[in-house]
Formats: C-alpha cells, structure tokens, sequence
C-alpha cells in the first residue's frame, strides 16, 4: 500500500488487509466456539465399557451415581448436569478421577486398572468408520 | 513407422515447466519434519499462486492438478489417503481463489494481491484437507479441537508464502517481456 508495485519490498493492498483482518477474526472465533463453547454438539450419552463386555449406554439426562464392578474393585461414577466423571476408583493411580469431568462428545476417560472405561456421546459422534469409537 | 508427433503449443511449454518447478518443491517439502501432520510450509502452493495471478485459473488448475497427481506418483501416496487429502485440499483452495476473484473481475484495483491470495488459498487448502480428513477417515468431533490450531498456522504460512509469491510476481510486471 504504502510502496509502489515492484520496488521489492513487501506491500499490501487494501484487500489484503481486508483479508488478514478477516482471518484473525477466523482464527479467533475457532479459539471461542471450538475450545470453549459448545460449537460440537452438546453429550446426551455415557458409553461405559467393562472389560471385554459389550458397552452399556446412559442417558446424561437424569443425574445419578453408578457403581461398577472392575478387575480390581468398584468404581463410581457420577452423571450430573449432562457431564460425567469418575469419583472414586479403587486404582493406585487415580488418573479416572483426576481427568474431572467429562463434557464434550468424544471425551474419554478410562480406569485401566480395574478395565472400565467411559465415553460421551453426542449427535454428532454417530458414525466412526476408522477410528473404532464405541 | 512413422514416430508420433506432437504439437505443442507455448502454453504447454508453460505449464510444462511450472508444473515440474510445483513437483520439485513439493518432493523436497515432502522431507521435512513436521510438528503436527498437515502443518507444512505449503510452498508448492507458491508456484499455482504464481500461475492464477499471471496466467488464470486453468492454467492453475492444470500445474496444480499435474502437481498433486505426479508428485503422489513419485512419493509412492498415488490413490492413498494421502493423495486425497493433498487433491481435495488442492482443488478447494483453487476454487476459493476463484470465488474471491469473481465478483472483482472487472475491478483490478479491488482484487487482492499475492498475499491476501495466499491466506485464503491456504486456509481453504487446510480446511479442504481437515474437512475431507474427518469425513472419511476420523469422523470424530474431537477432531474440531485440531481445527483452530491448524488454521492460526495456515494464516501465517499463507502470510509467507504470499510474500514470497509477491516476489515473483512483480518483477514481471516491472519488465516488459
């Protein structure tokens, strides 16, 4: 803008800025909506698996405590508000507990000590062909 | 036996060589390490930049499509996923050109330059990529977290390649050829 076409330094057009103004904006409002809102799709359901049974599924609607039984002991967990976590494993380690709440479709958590693991779900996690969600 | 004969025009000549130079980069880009698996410089993208600002878009379309379908070839991702995350990325971020180009077709001052082509050229390119990417092999929305980063990165390396791409273009226009 400020120097002529050819002069070897870099320049702008107006539309250029147009344009790199509009993709800040872009990246700005992926930041927002993708890493803080709820632009995925909101979990309607926990997918629980243990061991090498075939996943059970639980609606996020009602609020609830569930107690399985794993490899090693029980676990507990807690369906409140449409998330979900772990609240008590017995495992030396606690990492289920510790990963908080579940709250986006395609959250996973998982107890590998006592083989429980937990998946949310949404509408928009119906379908996956490579990755072999449950 | 009469040996076949064929008759070239200049244009050929043209995308010929544009066309080899675009296959040459992306070999070479193809070496580099990368932090994440779809962030690389992009520079390959420079040389269909070149030919749509100086030549239009058939041109490009043809040096990008030798482009992606040659080089798959050389690199061994000839029909791979890989080919077609590098074809529908191509062809999305020619097709964005196209769009922003159109409405100011008759309006030389208001087209963008080599860079604000560029940024959208890599963006498009990127999004192509992701959008084909979770569609077919990873339909997973936790995928979507990926997409903010991959786009920051596309701004900026869209932001050097334009320059660079203006580098190229201007001299011409400085000489008579």
């Amino acid at each position: 803008m400020t120097n002529a076409p050819g002069s070897g330094t870099i320049h702008f057009k107006g539309t250029d800025i147009i344009i790199i103004l509009l993709a800040v904006l872009l990246c700005v409002w992926l930041y927002f909506s993708l890493w803080f809102g709820q632009a995925i799709g909101k979990a309607d359901t926990l997918i629980v698996q243990i061991d090498d049974q075939s996943p059970t599924e639980y609606s996020l609607k009602n609020d609830r405590l569930l107690k399985f039984n794993g490899r090693i002991g029980t676990s507990l967990i807690e369906i409140k508000q449409g998330k979900a976590r772990f609240i008590h494993s017995s495992c030396r380690n606690q990492f289920c507990v510790f990963h908080g709440w579940l709250t986006t479709p395609g959250d996973t958590t998982a107890c590998l000590p006592n083989r429980i693991s937990i998946t949310l779900k949404g509408y928009a996690s119906e379908y996956d062909a490579l990755a072999g969600e449950r | 036996m009469k040996p076949l004969h064929f008759v070239t025009t200049h244009e050929d000549h043209r995308i010929a060589l544009l066309a080899a130079l675009a296959i040459t980069i992306h070999i070479i880009e193809s070496a580099f390490p990368s932090p994440l698996p779809g962030i690389k410089p992009g520079l390959a993208n420079v040389i269909t930049l070149f030919c749509f600002i100086r030549y239009g878009w058939k041109i490009a379309l043809q040096v990008s499509l030798l482009r992606v379908v040659i080089s798959s070839l050389i690199l061994g991702s000839f029909l791979s996923p890989t080919f077609l995350l590098s074809l529908s990325g191509a062809l999305l971020s020619l097709l964005s050109l196209l769009l922003v180009q159109w409405p100011f077709r008759h309006h030389l001052k208001y087209q963008p330059g080599a860079i604000g082509y560029a940024i959208i050229a890599s963006i498009s390119h990127i999004s192509g990529q992701f959008l084909v990417a979770w569609y077919f092999f990873i339909p997973h929305p936790g995928l979507f977290k990926l997409l903010p980063i991959f786009i920051s990165f596309a701004v900026l390396l869209g932001l050097v390649s334009g320059i660079i791409t203006q580098f190229l273009v201007e001299p011409h226009k400085a000489s008579p050829e």
